[in-house]
């Protein structure tokens, strides 16, 4: 195995003793438009993914019955494989694309938030990060050197228009996602 | 100039020491270093930005397809431009920009051709000519072969971006669609000009197809290595053509509506193909 | 003409008679390319994002070695383990021989081009190892034993008739017309694959240098599935993936989707660093990336054509594509498709076998126009058709040997013009233009017989 890293690395070496002169410099004008309501903006994209805001967490939880949690504010009385809930914290969340960040350290590990068919996040709305750059500008700040070993951007509920174009939630993470700001 | 004066034997010479100094590797090698050498370029962009002004010389290159199979679209061509009291010339020793050699992977055999344009054109301050792809061919694809090309102009880019000209005094009374020919589009940058030529004909009804930038499926050798392929594209092309109702297709190739309409007349489909200098020259 | 050729000009112009076939395509491309134009539309300044995407990318090919040794660092120092292969069969067989240490019987596996370029569920199923794909158009190729159509789309070629029609032979489902019930039928059976897998095998869209992490974008939800549930992760990694740092991502992640689909950022966007950390209640006890060469340091070897290696893989190019439109996936028969297919698969696997891949193009430049990362596409097919040239077109050479002398020397063009023109009078079949196109009805004065007039 090792004979095939050298081997590799050496063809990449030779190939490179011949430089490319580098692109055109990017103008340094912004990419994306400016964020200037995140609360609003993250309602707004939220709801254009087919994501849910929710108002009010006791008439939110009524419906459930088998509900797995990390989150103090929710007691959770099933196991991640039974459950019709799923309730997580996250890292942040990004107004820009309407997504949360959850992770292993701040959503309870990997399956907590995609296994059951419903997910939804505790959040307080100061973590709504403006665009995707801040977000993972936050993240590098929280965690550089020493990563959780899974982190997702999870921008409304699963979906899939493999057949014929056609948009359908939940093919195999949940059907559906849903915020609460506890603040 | 050797071959003007001494026939082909002396271009067999010099055809064999450019061989021997331009080693392949070097002649490939030296378009991809240059692309990092800036002077080149902005040079290159000067030369086709300059405007027109009198006593400038107008030279006109008409593509081989075009001189031979297409005469009307080059008198069409000359006609406007004396309309607008431009006398250009034409010299006679030119025959063809090389593109199909070019496109076709020969590069050794298009560069002399490449050359001998550059020899043909090089007192002029610009050069005309109807056809978006030879345009390309000379402007963006000279310098891979490592050939730095005279100013050269499409048509309607020369009457609209050089001589600031919209209206050349047309009148043509019928329902036209444009196609837009993918390198007239794509490596010239050319959308709007010839449309805003178009508007300015008399009694023309402009109408736009959907798809009007996908391609029409000549591509050169590719009609004819690929037949099949390239016939759907035309047919596809023509469905989108026929959903205008336009009477007309036209645009700023001629091998783009050779192609439409040798389609057009075997599936006797009364749609007619008209290139933008016979549609400008008419009145 | 050789045999992948011949089979190559059967199928595609096949494809191209088949007027169903066409007018399905063109109705997934038209709302692909709405849902584009409505996804660019949330850009400021696209081109400003090419011309970044184009500079990080540049930065990490062209120093790709110590990118690659700072990857491979980081993958290591957060628990994980990194394997080399030069050629897709070594790596089909990491991959199997990672399945039978650990006891592996059941992988579940994410749609990823790198594990079709190694043809790794073969290889897995030689091994006596069941390997479900769990993406849904993937899971429905599988079914019907068809390799995917597009790089994006697996099943854009199909209609909901024909996914039920599956189905219901392969699953035993009861018939249903909808895609939402279709959709349903799958989730269920592919769950009881997620709870029971031993294994699941991923690809990677990106690989950040800094970090060690894969970055993993989908929109079901079944890689973050594969790669929580089974006890190990192994990622196959082509070494062109890589980037520098994770905050490229904030641009490489939104100009991805809204090329692939017309979306700001595709459903679940993951960063995998690393087997379960102490702590975590969950995840893979072991995580593997195996890097993948076969044939991309050839490329990178190439210098006029290195910046190929810049793809993303969204499949802008494909879908703009008018011949791809004609043809669709299957008639290239192979892993990469489209235009960028037509560039890398002669460095890839050979030009001597596939250089009628870049010929079978009209070049348009549609690819050029859309491509996110700026490569020049149609340039390259030029320069592959230049370097087919070279490698063996004796006839060819003669003919446009031949037409060069007659451009050379003015009389000579003008008799060989007067001749051409002379014959297409004449009304004589001239396949195979003929066949399907009238002859141009030829003059009898070309332009400058008329200049000599004036």
């Amino acid at each position: 195995m090792t004979a095939a890293r050298e081997n590799i690395l050496d063809r990449v070496r030779a190939a490179l003793r011949v430089t490319v002169p580098a692109p055109a410099a990017p103008t340094g004008r912004p990419v994306f438009p400016p964020v200037t309501d995140p609360v609003a903006t993250f309602a707004r994209e939220l709801a254009a993914v087919k994501g849910e805001l929710v108002a009010s967490l006791p008439e939110f939880l009524k419906s459930f019955r088998l509900i797995a949690s990390c989150v103090d504010l929710v007691p959770g009385n099933a196991g991640v494989r039974e459950a019709e809930l799923g309730v997580t914290g996250c890292e942040c969340l990004v107004a820009q694309t309407g997504s949360v960040i959850v992770s292993t350290r701040a959503s309870g590990g990997r399956a907590l938030s995609v296994l059951p068919p419903v997910h939804l996040v505790i959040a307080r709305r100061e973590q709504i990060a403006p665009d995707l750059a801040a977000a993972l500008a936050l993240l590098r700040q929280r965690y550089d050197g020493h990563w959780p070993s899974q982190l997702s951007l999870v921008t409304g509920p699963s979906r899939t228009s493999d057949i014929e174009k056609t948009l359908v939630l939940g093919a195999h993470g949940p059907k559906r996602l849903a915020v609460f700001f506890r603040d | 100039m050797t071959t003007r004066l001494f026939g082909s034997s002396a271009h067999v010479v010099t055809a064999t020491i450019n061989k021997m100094i331009n080693h392949r590797f070097i002649a490939d090698i030296v378009p991809v270093l240059r692309a990092g050498c800036k002077r080149s370029r902005f040079a290159l962009d000067c030369a086709a930005r300059r405007p027109y002004s009198a006593g400038m010389r107008v030279a006109l290159f008409i593509p081989c397809f075009v001189d031979q199979f297409f005469p009307q679209v080059g008198v069409a061509m000359v006609n406007v431009l004396r309309r607008l009291k431009i006398e250009p010339e034409f010299p006679a020793e030119q025959t063809c920009c090389g593109q199909p050699a070019f496109n076709t992977g020969f590069w050794d055999e298009a560069r002399p051709l490449a050359r001998r344009y550059c020899e043909i054109f090089a007192g002029f301050d610009a050069v005309v000519s109807p056809s978006g792809s030879c345009v390309a061919m000379v402007r963006h694809f000279y310098p891979e072969l490592g050939v730095e090309p005279p100013a050269t102009y499409e048509f309607t880019e020369f009457l609209v971006k050089q001589l600031g000209v919209t209206d050349v005094g047309a009148a043509f009374p019928a329902k036209v669609t444009y196609h837009d020919a993918c390198h007239a589009l794509r490596e010239l940058g050319l959308k709007d000009e010839p449309r805003q030529l178009l508007r300015h004909v008399r009694g023309l009804e402009l109408v736009e197809m959907a798809q009007a930038e996908t391609c029409c499926g000549f591509g050169g050798t590719f009609a004819v290595k690929f037949p099949a392929i390239s016939t759907a594209m035309a047919d596809t092309k023509i469905a989108s053509l026929r959903a205008t109702g336009a009477e007309y297709v036209v645009s700023t190739d001629s091998s783009c509506l050779m192609h439409l309409d040798g389609y057009l007349r075997r599936q006797r489909i009364p749609i007619k193909t008209l290139h933008i200098a016979e549609v400008l020259a008419a009145q | 003409m050789n045999p992948v050729a011949r089979q190559f000009h059967r199928d595609a112009d096949a494809k191209a008679g088949d007027l169903q076939h066409r007018a399905t395509v063109q109705r997934n491309i038209g709302l692909y390319d709405a849902a584009v134009a409505t996804g660019k539309a949330r850009f400021a300044d696209w081109p400003a994002g090419r011309a970044r995407l184009a500079q990080v990318k540049w930065e990490v090919i062209n120093h790709l070695d110590r990118y690659l040794e700072q990857f491979e660092r980081n993958v290591v120092a957060n628990g994980g383990q990194v394997h080399w292969a030069e050629t897709g069969e070594q790596a089909a067989q990491l991959v199997v021989d990672i399945a039978r240490q650990h006891g592996v019987r059941k992988v579940v596996k994410a749609k990823s081009m790198t594990t079709e370029e190694i043809h790794l569920v073969p290889a897995l199923e030689a091994a006596g190892i069941q390997a479900v794909e769990t993406d849904l158009g993937e899971f429905i190729c599988q079914l019907r034993g068809e390799p995917p159509y597009h790089i994006v789309t697996p099943v854009m070629h199909l209609s909901r008739q024909d996914v039920a029609r599956t189905f219901t032979e392969k699953l035993g489902s009861p018939p249903t017309d909808s895609a939402e019930e279709l959709t349903m039928i799958a989730r269920r059976q592919l769950r009881q694959e997620f709870l029971t897998a031993d294994m699941g095998v991923t690809g990677a869209n990106f690989a950040v240098a800094e970090t060690g992490q894969i970055a993993l974008t989908e929109n079901e939800g079944n890689i973050r599935l594969s790669f929580s549930l089974p006890k190990i992760h192994v990622a196959v990694v082509g070494i062109e993936k890589l980037v520098p740092r994770v905050e490229d991502l904030a641009l490489f992640w939104p100009m991805l989707a809204t090329s692939g689909t017309g979306q700001a950022v595709t459903g679940t966007n993951s960063l995998v660093a690393g087997p379960r950390r102490d702590g975590e209640p969950d995840g893979p006890a072991e995580f593997h990336v195996i890097l993948l060469d076969n044939g991309r340091t050839r490329l990178l070897a190439d210098v006029e054509q290195r910046d190929a290696l810049h793809c993303i893989r969204c499949g802008a190019c494909l879908n703009a594509c008018p011949v791809y439109r004609t043809i669709g996936g299957h008639a290239y028969h192979t892993t990469y498709m489209g235009p960028i297919g037509a560039v890398i698969t002669p460095h890839l696997r050979g030009l001597g076998d596939w250089s009628h891949l870049p010929f079978a193009s009209s070049l348009c430049g549609a690819c050029t126009e859309v491509c996110p990362v700026g490569i020049p596409v149609h340039r390259h097919l030029l320069h592959n058709r230049r370097n087919a040239t070279r490698l063996n077109s004796r006839w060819q050479r003669l003919a446009f040997g031949a037409w060069l002398w007659g451009m050379q020397f003015t009389p000579r063009y003008r008799l060989g013009g007067a001749l051409a023109r002379w014959f297409s009078r004449r009304g004589w079949p001239a396949p195979p233009w003929t066949n399907t196109r009238a002859l141009p009805i030829a003059p009898k004065q070309s332009f400058r017989d008329w200049w000599k007039t004036q």
